[in-house]
Formats: structure tokens, sequence, C-alpha cells
């Protein structure tokens, strides 16, 4: 499997805000929102990065969209390091990976119509006019928003939610990108328009043979749409692979807990105390060697003494943990 | 059923410049003395406006227009200003979707604790201050948190402490809008855990506004579905979610993905809400209702189709036979 | 969350979309532009509304200068010491006030927002450098500071136009440094970015529209200040001689005691004229501001 997107070791440290004990003694802390994230995805696959708010996974997704500069560590994007380019030499990478947006309220620019938004990224990445048009019927007909024409010269203000999602994906799609990252790309939609857009995206990425990397703090929904899963906590990953594996038989306690705390809409159901201890951490006050310890109800004496690193637990499957 | 709180025909405008937007019109249902009643819905359906119509906190732009809600035998609508103020937090009390909005951002926690249990509950300053503590540990934080200020919580710590202070003087119903809405997984469960831990220690009533099934079938006892403004379907929650008889409950539970299920698509449901500026007349899911016939063109009203399951649609007795047809995609996207 | 959704469907205010329906609700705006419109047309009509030529000396019969002449029905307002026409000179003052007020607007507009767009979305060292200039000329005294640059330049319109618009941009500039500071964190923006923009696109034809409704308001505030300026300066002695302007009214009326000589139709008619014209931009900034946050009406 070659990956068509991969990040190696990525770090991305932001300056921490300072106490007055650390003002007098000149220290300037850092906090590492992301600690050292490696992933591949290959066409055609999918990869969910789950974790709690502040466990780095948007951090991620904009390192590896390079919206963001890494502290250190690579971004590959078909075997190439795009870490150090810059203005118009990122142009190529940029018109091959896209972007599916959280807020579909606040994607696209309130002043311009569907027709002239998705026609941005044509002009930009300097696609010859004449195919402007039927690139972007193309698109409104891969996100199922026919006829077009409804929609087209519109304002986005005179669509639903749902919809605007999908006029979104489509900007996402008109330059026919290779890879798409979607951050939380339902979460602020409504429910029953959810699951729409959700098979639009997956069509999507089987049709075009997309590496898709979705974002999500709810693992039944990257359970419906990725193969492979990859946990984050307080920016690392504890945990990956496939993702029914990893749900049915979690290795990490991390991922135990955050698989128990799914909502799901049936009655019966386990309602258990939950395997895990408090809430997050201070990130500034993070215990030594395992990150996850202080929270963990299988801790014991290694873990304080060294933090486990993520390996090889199965075929296909890592986890960090001295118990894995 | 002994009810604590019976809404009945409720209607609440908001004025906009295009005329009254109906964003509850005509809802009808029962609190009982005890227990958590799940008010789901999407956006749009009116749940929450419901929900600050009946603690009076509405915006100023809309207003109770028809209907009532009586609560221990008195009728909120009609209640005044001053009347009402005498039942908060006393016998009703409101937690927002962000503790944010409950909390004094330049109050430590102790000194809103106070406010509220001495200026509001007639307590000593010295009894205020251990039911302070003792209110903590109801919801699980530390008592020596009550020195912090709201901003050194964290969103969790917050909502338990917005939950604590609403309980302060002991209301016989907690309304809470979306209290788990903006939390990670992990927290929304823990918070969900406090208030139902409450419930049964307490033996208060709660009404839990919210978007998510999931939460209702994991924290509620009953559930009143809403769609458009109305109430299309209510009852005991495991006969709602597991029979649901209405075709938007059917079909809000196959929306959703499930950790456990494998594979297949899911079933969106096709189409939007309807404007409620120009509600349509009839029943109001008929136009993205995948089982609509020349009868539902008239409105159905909210019945008792089997002991305490309350559904407002005119199949609702052929509902056995419509469920596995709901649960295809094919059968929604006509 | 029918609040929350309404709020997110609401068209965002299109300044000429809401254009008539803001007529209907803002009483203050339509009369400050319903002054501007007066004085617009008189100023493009003041040839033939002007019953004299403001610079002719007038005469009563032979060699005696027709000074101080009473309201009559030749001059609607007098004359001056001068034996000038005093209507007309005001008429003909409309048009350097006018002059003065937008093209020293326009410049501050511009400017303003400019280096408003700049500074917020850059960031960095420009926004240090533009705001930190902004700082020191937000420090300066404005009158004195203009009076000095008038002092040390030819005294003229120009170099009161430019002095205005060097003072006045920073006020702009912040404003629209803030709103594009807020407008950057937009999803859009960052769309603009993933989607290819270049920088002068994403600052020039995403942001910019944004911020034009905003600069307007500027625009109309300036307006008022420049004309001010230009009538204090006048007054002082620092404006274009040549020029006819209020302020030269005013200060020519001072000149020569017109207030205690008690004739209010010389001094009275062009300080009211400057006080409606500053007037005007205020109340249409005023009617502005509330299309542009409707939530401060409520």
């Amino acid at each position: 499997m070659v990956p068509l997107i991969a990040a190696n070791d990525l770090v991305k440290a932001f300056p921490a805000s300072r106490s007055l004990r650390d003002m007098a003694r000149g220290h300037r802390p850092v906090l590492r929102a992301v600690n050292g994230v490696s992933l591949a995805v290959a066409a055609g696959r999918a990869l969910g990065i789950v974790g709690e708010s502040g466990c780095g996974k948007t951090t991620t997704a904009r390192l590896l969209l390079r919206l963001e500069e890494a502290t250190s560590g690579t971004v590959l994007f078909e075997g190439q390091n795009v870490s150090a380019l810059h203005g118009a030499a990122l142009l190529p990478f940029r018109s091959r990976v896209q972007l599916v947006f959280q807020n579909p309220f606040d994607a696209l620019n309130p002043r311009f119509t569907i027709r002239r938004s998705l026609t941005e990224p044509l002009r930009n990445f300097g696609l010859p006019a004449a195919q402007w048009e039927a690139m972007i019927r193309e698109a409104m007909a891969r996100v199922r928003l026919d006829p077009a024409e409804a929609y087209l010269d519109r304002h986005p203000h005179e669509l639903s939610g749902g919809q605007l999602q999908r006029v979104v994906l489509a900007r996402a799609l008109v330059t026919h990108p290779r890879a798409i990252i979607a951050d939380e790309p339902v979460s602020m939609l409504d429910v029953s328009v959810r699951a729409g857009v959700l098979n639009v995206l997956r069509r999507a990425r089987d049709e075009l043979q997309l590496a898709a990397i979705y974002i999500s703090h709810d693992l039944a929904l990257i359970r419906y749409v990725c193969e492979e899963v990859a946990v984050m906590y307080l920016g690392r990953i504890v945990e990956s692979g496939p993702t029914a594996e990893v749900i049915a038989g979690a290795a990490h306690p991390y991922t135990r807990a955050l698989v128990a705390a799914v909502p799901v809409p049936r009655v019966d159901q386990d309602r258990g105390d939950l395997p895990i201890i408090g809430g997050l951490p201070d990130q500034r006050n993070q215990p030594s060697g395992c990150a996850f310890r202080d929270r963990c109800p299988l801790a014991f004496a290694r873990c304080a003494e060294e933090a486990p690193p993520l390996r090889a637990i199965a075929p296909g499957r890592h986890a960090a943990c001295h118990l894995a | 059923m002994d009810a604590l709180l019976d809404v009945r025909d409720l209607a609440v405008h908001y004025r906009t410049a295009a005329g009254p937007v109906r964003a509850v019109d005509g809802a009808s249902f029962t609190v009982p003395a005890a227990g958590i009643v799940g008010l789901v819905g999407e956006s749009g359906c009116g749940k929450s406006t419901l929900g600050r119509a009946l603690m009076g906190v509405l915006p100023r732009s809309a207003s109770i227009a028809a209907g009532q809600a009586v609560f221990e035998g008195r009728d909120l609508v009609t209640l005044s200003p001053a009347e009402r103020r005498k039942l908060l937090w006393r016998r009703l009390a409101f937690v927002p979707q962000t503790a944010m909005n409950a909390l004094d951002p330049v109050q430590r926690l102790a000194a809103q604790m106070q406010e509220v249990l001495v200026e509001r509950g007639g307590l000593s300053r010295a009894a205020a201050g251990a039911r302070a503590v003792e209110l903590f540990a109801m919801v699980g934080l530390d008592a020596g948190r009550l020195r912090d200020w709201p901003h050194q919580f964290s969103g969790g710590m917050r909502q338990r402490a917005s939950i604590a202070l609403a309980l302060a003087l002991n209301p016989a119903l907690l309304i809470a809008d979306e209290p788990v809405t903006a939390l990670d997984v992990i927290v929304q469960r823990q918070i969900l855990d406090v208030m139902r831990d409450l419930q049964s220690r307490l033996g208060l009533a709660m009404i839990l506004v919210t978007h998510d099934v999931a939460v209702v079938a994991y924290a509620c006892d009953r559930v009143v579905v809403m769609y458009a403004g109305r109430v299309v379907e209510s009852g005991p929650v495991r006969a709602v979610l597991e029979a649901p008889l209405h075709p938007y409950t059917m079909g809000l539970m196959n929306a959703f993905p499930d950790l456990e299920r494998a594979g297949g698509e899911l079933v969106p449901i096709e189409g939007a809400p309807p404007s409620l500026l120009n509600p349509p007349t009839g029943c109001r899911f008929a136009a993205r209702c995948p089982f609509a016939v020349a009868r539902c063109e008239k409105d159905p009203a909210l019945l008792e189709q089997a002991p305490d399951h309350h559904v407002a649609c005119w199949r609702a007795a052929e509902a056995p036979a419509l469920r596995p047809l709901a649960s295809e995609a094919a059968t929604w996207s006509r | 969350m029918p609040g929350a959704s309404a709020m997110r469907r609401r068209p965002l205010p299109g300044f000429v979309g809401s254009g008539l329906g803001f007529l209907r609700k803002q009483p203050f705006a339509v009369a400050g532009l319903a002054i501007y419109l007066t004085f617009i047309l008189l100023a493009i009509f003041a040839d033939q509304i002007a019953t004299h030529d403001p610079r002719e000396i007038l005469f009563r019969g032979a060699y005696r200068v027709a000074r101080y002449l009473p309201p009559s029905a030749t001059h609607y307002l007098g004359t001056t010491a001068g034996g000038r026409d005093v209507f007309s000179q005001l008429v003909h003052g409309t048009r350097s006030a006018l002059q003065v007020g937008v093209t020293a607007a326009f410049f501050v507009v511009v400017i303003g927002t400019l280096l408003g767009l700049l500074s917020g979305y850059l960031g960095g060292w420009v926004d240090r450098v533009i705001m930190r200039i902004s700082d020191i000329i937000l420090g300066l005294p404005f009158l004195p500071f203009v009076l000095v640059i008038s002092a040390l330049t030819r005294p003229g319109t120009t170099t009161l136009v430019a002095s205005v618009a060097l003072m006045l941009w920073p006020n702009t500039a912040r404003v629209i440094r803030s709103q594009v500071l807020s407008l950057r964190e937009r999803g859009w923006v960052e769309a603009a970015r993933v989607t290819g923009c270049s920088t002068p696109r994403i600052i020039f034809v995403h942001i910019a529209p944004q911020v034009a409704p905003l600069a307007a308001l500027y625009g109309s505030i300036a307006v008022g200040w420049a004309i001010l300026t230009e009538a204090s300066a006048s007054f002082l002695g620092f404006g274009d001689p040549n020029a006819i302007s209020w302020g030269l009214m005013l200060q020519d009326a001072f000149a020569n005691q017109a207030l205690s000589r008690g004739v209010w139709t010389w001094f009275v008619p062009p300080g009211l004229c400057i006080v409606l014209l500053v007037l005007a931009g205020f109340l249409v900034s005023r009617g502005s501001e509330k299309l542009l946050f409707p939530k401060l009406g409520d």
C-alpha cells in the first residue's frame, strides 16, 4: 500500500500562557497540541481521527493541509515532501488536497453566488475557462444537487444546512482532488440530513478513489465512513487500526472509555460507570510517563516511569499502552 | 397519571417583519412528578422555544400566543411576572445550553451559590455555605473548587456547577436546554450520569431538551418528539424508540450511525422541515413522508394509540407494517 | 433552536439590497441624505442659483461700495463689508465645502481601508508598523497640526485635504483592522486559502467587500471633519485666500466686526451651513450604524 498522503512525526507547539513564576524564571512554556503524529492514507481509503476536543485532531488536519506550519515533522503527498513549499509552489498541492468544513453556514462567502464559490478554485488553479461550467455541473451532480440550475445562482443564505454542506463538498471536489480532509463534516447539521451528507461523502470517496481523512469526536460516525481509525489523546495517537476491530476490541484503556461513552439510540444499553477517571488534565501539567495514567483505572508503577511507545500489537493494529 | 406539568395546545410566536413565525404551534404533553422527559427534535422544531416559554425566558420578539401550561395546579402562561419569580428556583429551575450563560464570570462560584441560597432561599449565610458544599458534592465537584472562578472550570465542570446552582432550592422541575450538546462524548456521558443519579436520588422531574435521540435513549424515561412546532409522538422511551408509531420518529432512529451495526447505507430523511412562517396545512411531515396519503392533507390529532403512547399520524395503526419499510433507503428516496 | 437558525438564515446586510427598507426605518439617515442632496444640488447649480458673482464688488451709484446692505429682493442676505453679495458667496461656498469634504473623505477611506486591510490580514511586522504610525498620529493634536502643515507649506485646499487625510486615516484603519481580524477567522476565508486564492485576492476580492459599508460609515464622518477643519483653518487665516468658502466668509465677517455691528445675515448663514453639513454626515453615519450593527438598536 503506497500512501497518497502521509505525515511523519508531526509536532506543533504553541507558546502556552505563562504563570507569574514562569515569568520570574524566564521560562517560556510551550504546549504541544500535536506531539509526534505519524499517519498514512492510500488512495480510495479513509482514515478517521477521533478524540476529545483539545486532543489535537483539528490541528493535525490543519498541519496536513499546510494551513499551519509544523514545528517539526514532514507532510508527504504522492511521495513528495510538501512541508517546505510556499506561495505559488504550494498551488499544485492545494488543488490536490481539499478540505470539507465543519460549519457549512460559515464556509461560503455570503456575498458570492454558489456558482461563483465553485468557480473560485477553478480560476485560482488556472483551469481553462471553457471547462468551468462542465466541471461545476459534474461536481454538483456528484453531491446530488440536481438540477444544478436550481442552486447555482443563489446565495448561501437561501440554502439549508444540508444543501450548504453539499455545496461545500462540491467545491472541494470541483478541481478533481486526490485527497479530502473533512473536519467534523456533519456535526453542525440536523440529524435527519446528516445521513444524506455522509452517504454523498462515502460515494464520492469510492467513485473518485480519494484518500479521505475524517476528523470527528463521534466514533459511530467514523465507523460508518472509515475503514481505519486513529485515536488521539493529548496530541498523540494512542491507538490505531481497522475501525471495526478497534471498536470491538480496544487495546488502549482510553479507547475503551471512548467506545463505552458513544451514545447509541437504544433503550437497553450498558449504563455502568465509564472506565475512566475525571476529566482532561491541564495540558501544561501532564503527568510523567504515560499521559493517560492519571485517568487510567489500570495504571501501575511502570506507567509513571516510562511513556509507552506506539507499537504494533497485531497485524495492522498499534497501541501505546504497556498492557496492550 | 399524576402530572406535575400539563402543557395544552401551547403556541409561541416570534414576531418578524414577514409575519409571525409559529415556532411552537399547538404542543401538548405532560410531565410526571418524577422522571426525565426528553424533548427531542431537529433545530427549528420549537423544542428550545418551548423550554424557554415554560421558564418565562423567551426573547423579547417572542410571546405565548395560545394554550396553557399547568404546573402544580397553576397556569404558567397567565402567571404574573412577580408570581412567576416566586416559582423560579424554588419550584422551577433552568440549566441553559452553555453553562457559561448560567454562571456569572466575575463572581466566584461560592458567591453565586450564596446569592441564590440567601437571597432566594432565605437561608442563613452559614446554612448556605453548608448547602453549597453539599450541592457541589451532589454533582461530583470538589467543595474546594467553590472558591474558583467559572473560567477556571472545564466545560463539563461548568455544566455540573450550573446543575448544582439550579438544584440549590430543591425545585420540583428542572428544565435543561441541550445540556450536553457542546460537550465531548466522555464528559457528555458523565453529565448524563449526574443527571440520572440526581433524578433518582431527589425524585424530581426533569425536562431534557435535545436533538440527539441517543441522549434520550440513554437518560430519559419518557420522550416527546417534536416536528415543525408540534408534538408528533410522545410516550415512555421504550415504547416510542423501540416501536415508533410516527414515520418521522422511525426516520430519526434510522438516520443514526450505529456503533455496533456494520456497513449498509444510512437512511436520510430527504428534504427539509417546512418554514414556520407559512406552515403547510395538514400534517407537517407529509411533504417528506414516504407514507403520505390523501388523508394527510388534513391535520392528524395527537391521539393515544397505545396505552400512554400518543401519536399524531393518520396511519399510526399501520405502524408495525410501515416500520420495516422505513428502514430501507429506497423508501425515503422517492 | 429557532433563534439560532433564524440568525443563520438571515441574509447579510447587503448595502444596496436592503437600502430601500433601511430608508423607511431610518428617518435620521434620510434626513442626512436629504441635507447632502440639497447641498450637492446647490453646488452643481451654483452659477444658476447665485444672484451675483461672489467676488464682484458691488457699487451703489457711482464710486460708492455697496457695503452692509440689508437683505432685500436683490440681495437675499445683504452684502458684506467689501460690498459682495452674501447669498452668492454662500452658494458658491457650498462647492469648496463639498470639494474639501468629499476629496478628504475619499482619501481617508482609501488610505484607512487599505492600511486596515493589510494590517489586519497580514499581521506581523506590517501590522506593528502600521499600528505604531497610527498611534503616533492619533497622539497628535488635530487642528494645531493641520495649521502647522498649512503654515509650513503653501496654504490652500490641497494642503488642507492632504493634512486632513493624513490625520484621519488611523481611525478608519483601526476599525477596518479589527473587523478584518474577525473576518480572517471565518471559514470562508480559510476556504479561499485552501482553494488556492492568492493573498491579494483574499484581501481585495473576498474581504474588502465585507468591510466596504464600515469604510463608507467612516467616510461620512470624515466629510464632516474635513469641512469643519477647512472652515476652522480658513477662519484662522490658513485657508486658500482666493477661494470662496464658508470659513473665509466667517473670517471676513469676524475681521469686520460683523458681530458687534449686528449683521446677523452675514455670519449666521455660513455657520448654519457648516453645522448642517457636518450634522448630515453624522446623521448618515448613525443610520448606517444601525444597518451595520442591527443589534445595537435592540
